[in-house]
């Protein structure tokens, strides 16, 4: 269900869960773009010379997955801050999680916390953080 | 009573949770705990005063600090001003012997945090350093566990005899009470979180989060 007025967010609401596009492809365009395109994010065999477990998903990218998460719930939302803390690295081709719950809510300024939390099949949280965002009233 | 020892707030440098959505979580989510101590990194929160919103909520608030040794990191629970003047909480490189023994002087208990970790738990030291002195309880269960972890944590626990706690480690609201201790009676203080430690009658839980 997509949220368009502060109206129809309630505490503890959890965000539609969403499963981002971690293939080597999508992270190869994405590092491109950014002008990240090291091997540690493109080339599992270069990574794993630096001693990395696999090519690492960029942090930034990372954050923009959980930007469209929100984005995904709230389209109209404004995303004012994305604050995360990597407890542990995301490796490009494996499956993860992103999921969002809501933890606050400014009825007077419509300003909505949401916990963040980046989860592996083995429900290893390995980013999580917190997201303010603010939806019209 | 049901206290989850281990949580940080936006006091921790990487704290994400203010106390008062804990509270709210807990309630709303019906957690199945009465209550969580609050051990901020590095330091005390000596100016905080939670019992407000502890009576709002009917849950049990507490503080204590989670320090940092040659063998990882470490709860103390019972902080005082004499045990801040024993040891400087912001080093980060404090000798666990010397926690230990404050804590035993001061009224205070230390236990180990996620010792299974790499690097930051205590398993990873025991082949350098050896083991411990004055170690009696660890947290077997830890909420940011990851992998082997916890097993690895009550691996150790079991050679050496030492009891376990549990504690979510939680830095964000949603994690609150993901682990936690059972005690026989209940608990309203530092002091008497100490005293039912020291009676070693309490057990570590794993809680399923209901969606």
């Amino acid at each position: 269900m997509s949220i368009n007025h502060l109206s129809e967010v309630e505490f503890g609401v959890e965000l539609p869960t969403f499963q981002p596009d971690t293939s080597l492809a999508n992270v190869k365009k994405f590092a491109i773009a950014a002008g990240w395109n090291s091997p540690r994010f493109t080339d599992h065999e270069a990574a794993r010379k630096e001693g990395l477990p696999g090519a690492l998903i960029p942090g930034i990218m990372s954050q923009g997955f959980l930007s469209a998460m929100i984005h995904n719930w709230a389209p109209g939302a404004e995303i004012r801050l994305v604050d995360t803390i990597f407890r542990a690295p995301c490796v490009v081709d494996e499956r993860y999680h992103i999921n969002g719950v809501v933890t606050d809510i400014d009825e007077e300024s419509g300003e909505v916390e949401i916990d963040l939390t980046v989860t592996n099949d083995a429900q290893e949280t390995r980013v999580f953080g917190t997201a303010k965002v603010m939806i019209a009233n | 009573m049901i206290l989850d020892l281990h949580a940080h707030s936006i006091k921790s440098d990487d704290g994400r949770a203010k106390v008062q959505n804990y509270c709210q979580w807990i309630r709303a989510k019906e957690i199945a705990i009465d209550g969580f101590v609050l051990t901020e990194h590095r330091q005390f929160d000596n100016e905080s005063d939670y019992s407000p919103l502890a009576a709002k909520h009917g849950l049990t608030i507490l503080k204590g600090a989670e320090v940092e040794t040659q063998y990882g990191h470490v709860l103390v629970f019972g902080v005082n001003d004499a045990l801040q003047a024993a040891f400087d909480f912001t080093n980060i490189n404090l000798r666990l012997e010397q926690v230990i023994e404050a804590c035993h002087a001061n009224g205070a208990v230390a236990v180990p945090c996620h010792p299974g970790r790499k690097r930051v738990g205590m398993a990873a030291h025991l082949e350098e350093f050896g083991i411990p002195k004055g170690v009696t309880i660890v947290e077997v269960y830890n909420g940011g566990s990851r992998g082997e972890e916890d097993q690895v944590a009550q691996h150790m626990a079991d050679e050496q005899g030492y009891l376990g706690i549990g504690g979510s480690d939680a830095h964000i609201v949603s994690h609150i009470g993901r682990c936690a201790t059972e005690f026989s009676g209940d608990i309203r203080s530092e002091l008497e979180l100490v005293e039912a430690l020291q009676g070693r009658d309490f057990k570590a839980l794993k809680i399923k989060q209901e969606d």
